[in-house]
């Protein structure tokens, strides 16, 4: 590993350079970069992520299919957008026709997802944990392939993201804007803004509805809630339901940003990255989530930037941080930052 | 078990298993009850026959995996060839269940049996490609190019193994979830790092192809008569072998060496599985609190079960760069490679030493009839189908480009549909299900059910 080491991470020796990049670290415009569009991913991780936690949180089950799910949000999202927007519509009907899609992709997922939970995972819950994840995990790979076939049939290639879907974007947030010095695209702010909506949203279900409570007690004390006599089995197809439907969200999300983009890659990424925001928030904490989303997208923007400056040469390095983020958490921390101990048992 | 007293012999033969269940505590009862109703006046029988039918169901699968490429052979010279084609996986797909079968072995060595789900196994089957490819270009220091295959093999086993003494280390201190994640995360670090290091490469994300023309050479060490060169078209071949008029292909004496290679893995893996060592693997899986009470250090066994597990692991790895003669991160390192493995061993039978190979047949059998080659189904119904029928619309395209979509390179669907039903209704797997079938592990309880329909 030494040598890999070695020869595989070129850091720069040069002393001047990094005193430079140091120099730089500290310009407004450097930290308004990185700040804004750390925001703007934290934004995109908290919303892909909260609906694994919600499920987590109250069933115990690591929901496999999410990933997919997510990508499911990103076409039909997508599909949408390609009907209605025409090069002629304005900015403020394309951001109303996005929320349409939100919306719809939401209620058509939630469906999605709770008729999955009722025909497919109920029959096993007196299973080992095991044996839903595999379960989820075979959804996944059935839902990645038909996407695949759709797609290639209706003459859209599956694994480059969908361009068309992505030119819906209005000018508004493809344009770069000066923030304090720095070029930012328009729709980091968008996705802050949307993120805010999302956690302010979620938090409103979990402390002001009656599933939110079930949800919280849940996943604090799963045999107790039970025991009170709350319908445990019906309130799980309705958290699937919804864990799903924020996941569609979480897809539609993606659609314009130029980093992600429809495509039947989405499946597997999103998944990882869920997987890794909703472990360092610890699984099942709702502002573990919102805070390991910060940490995740801050930490993406600035080895982002790390990169940009030529400090490191590492092509590699925003994904591999975030990996190393994941490991680093389990090994100091492993029930995350906001995690009890042992949640749920599993 | 039936041991006669006056036979010592007996005591020294293994309780074959062909897939080597430990059975509990009630398993074992049935057995010594099977065991005694099977025939005892076996006192005359020398340890051969005892042994041989010990045995039986793992020479009749070394058989059938054996005389395989001579009946493809020969079915490819009668009318049936087309079908032998479409539907029979071809040779090079049952060298891919080799060691694709031997990796999911490996992760089922650990994760059936200790119960721990090695969800970044991938690393350590990367780990064993990367050092073969790697090591024959001459990019590992100390290691020349030129170095037998045999001993890049047990390189790039024991680096495995060092990588998972090393995961293990901080891995094991978690369960459950968190220990599939650690794991998983660990994988991912390497893969994105393998996916960028310009060592490897001038396009790493592509991976690596061994430059060298000839094939890596396995043979038996200090043997040199039976050494021979495998690899995808660079491998030997021989030509009327013994005079029979037999001649063996470059892919089949591939097929042959590493199947020798998987089958000795299989043994080794088997023997500590039902060594004592073994039992407290599974005591783990049971109840590990309990295995911690009797005064079991099970963070040791968990280690060491672990690190074997990868040592196997790459081994299979190497395999599969030498015949395949380069990797690429994604189809060694990556997370996919790790769920393949727990897909075969899943429709194999988790907890079943040799489930995941079936599951390994199953799976490239069916990636082998759905193939984008000229040779699977949709390139057979074409053929078959009158060419009216074939230019039908359906759903607005043609049934022929139909069966291009919804066939051709579409193994991944219908595998996931078969994982699903698998979870749903057949949780122990294929040789998990005919192992309650015959109350037993199948290797052990096959004699005594040929026995009841021999008269």
């Amino acid at each position: 590993m030494t040598i890999e080491l070695a020869t595989g991470l070129p850091l720069a020796t040069d002393l001047p350079l990094v005193v430079d990049a140091l120099s730089r670290l500290f310009q407004p415009d450097t930290l308004a970069r990185i700040l804004v569009e750390g925001l703007g991913k934290a934004a995109v991780y908290f919303v892909l992520a909260v609906g694994l936690t919600l499920v987590f949180g109250l069933m115990g089950v690591l929901n496999f299919s999410h990933g997919a799910m997510a990508m499911l949000g990103a076409y039909v999202g997508g599909l949408l957008m390609v009907l209605a927007v025409s090069d002629g519509t304005g900015t403020v009907a394309r951001i109303a026709f996005f929320f349409v899609a939100v919306v719809a992709v939401f209620a058509v997922l939630t469906a999605f997802g709770s008729t999955i939970e009722y025909s497919l995972i109920r029959p096993i819950y007196d299973r080992t944990p095991m044996y839903q994840i595999l379960l989820t995990f075979g959804i996944a790979l059935i839902l990645e392939e038909v996407t695949r076939i759709v797609v290639l049939a209706r003459g859209i290639q599956p694994d480059p993201p969908w361009s068309a879907a992505m030119a819906t974007a209005p000018a508004l947030f493809t344009d770069r804007y000066d923030v304090l010095g720095a070029p930012i695209r328009g729709l980091y702010a968008f996705e802050i803004v949307l993120g805010v909506l999302a956690v302010a949203g979620v938090w409103l279900f979990l402390n002001r509805t009656l599933y939110g409570l079930y949800i919280r007690a849940g996943s604090e004390d799963p045999e107790m809630v039970e025991a009170l006599g709350i319908d445990v089995r019906r309130a799980f197809t309705i958290v699937f339901g919804l864990g799903t439907g924020l996941a569609g969200i979480g897809g539609v999300f993606l659609m314009w940003d130029p980093l992600w983009g429809p495509s039947a890659l989405l499946a597997i990424d999103v998944l990882l990255y869920a997987f890794v925001v909703v472990i360092i928030g610890g699984l099942g904490s709702f502002e573990g989530t919102v805070a390991a989303s910060l940490l995740v997208g801050i930490t993406d923007s600035f080895t982002t930037w790390l990169f940009s400056t030529g400090i490191v040469t590492f092509t590699g390095l925003p994904a591999l941080t975030i990996f190393g983020l994941l490991v680093l958490m389990l090994i100091l921390r492993p029930q995350g930052l906001y995690g009890v101990e042992e949640v749920g048992g599993h | 078990m039936a041991i006669s007293p006056t036979d010592p012999d007996r005591d020294r033969v293994p309780d074959g298993g062909a897939d080597s269940a430990l059975e509990s505590p009630a398993d074992e009862d049935d057995s010594i009850d099977a065991g005694s109703t099977a025939p005892t006046d076996s006192s005359d029988e020398n340890w051969l026959a005892a042994y041989t039918r010990d045995h039986a169901a793992h020479l009749l699968v070394v058989a059938a995996f054996a005389l395989y490429p001579v009946v493809l052979g020969v079915l490819d010279r009668t009318p049936l060839a087309t079908e032998a084609s479409s539907f029979l996986p071809g040779l090079t797909a049952m060298i891919v269940v080799l060691y694709m079968g031997l990796f999911a072995m490996s992760f089922d060595f650990v994760s059936g049996y200790t119960g721990y789900l090695s969800f970044g196994h991938a690393a350590f089957y990367g780990t064993g490609a990367y050092v073969v490819v790697l090591a024959a270009n001459g990019k590992v220091p100390g290691v020349p190019a030129d170095t037998p295959f045999m001993v890049l093999l047990l390189l790039a086993a024991v680096l495995a193994f060092v990588v998972a003494l090393a995961i293990g280390a901080v891995s094991f201190r978690l369960s459950g979830v968190y220990f599939a994640m650690i794991t998983l995360g660990f994988a991912q670090v390497i893969y994105e790092f393998v996916r960028h290091w310009e060592y490897v490469g001038a396009n790493p994300s592509e991976g690596a192809t061994i430059s060298r023309v000839d094939g890596l050479s396995i043979g038996v060490p200090y043997v040199d008569s039976l050494n021979v060169a495998v690899g995808r078209l660079a491998g030997d071949s021989f030509e009327n072998v013994l005079g029979m008029g037999v001649d063996v292909s470059a892919t089949m004496t591939s097929y042959y060496a590493l199947g020798v290679v998987v089958l000795v893995c299989y043994f080794a893996m088997q023997r500590i599985l039902h060594s004592p060592f073994g039992a407290v693997m599974v005591a783990i899986r049971e109840n590990e609190e309990r295995a911690r009470a009797i005064g079991y250090d099970v963070f040791w066994y968990k280690m060491a079960a672990f690190s074997a597990s990868g040592f196997f692991a790459g081994i299979a790895g190497a395999v599969f760069a030498a015949y395949a003669r380069g990797a690429s991160p994604d189809n060694s390192f990556y997370f996919l490679v790790t769920a393949d493995a727990l897909i075969m061993a899943i429709i194999g039978g988790i907890g079943t030493l040799a489930g995941p190979l079936y599951g390994a047949l199953f799976h490239e059998w069916l990636e082998d009839i759905l193939t984008t080659e000229n040779d699977g189904i949709a390139t057979y119904l074409e053929q078959l189908l009158p060419q009216d029928v074939l230019t039908t619309e359906v759903a607005g395209m043609t049934l022929s480009d139909f069966f291009g979509t919804v066939l051709t390179g579409r193994a991944p669907l219908y595998l996931g549909i078969i994982f699903v039903l698998f979870v749903l209704f057949v949780p122990d797997g294929l040789l998990g299900s005919v192992r309650n079938r015959v109350g037993g592990p199948v290797g052990k309880r096959l004699p005594a059910v040929l026995d009841r329909y021999r008269r």
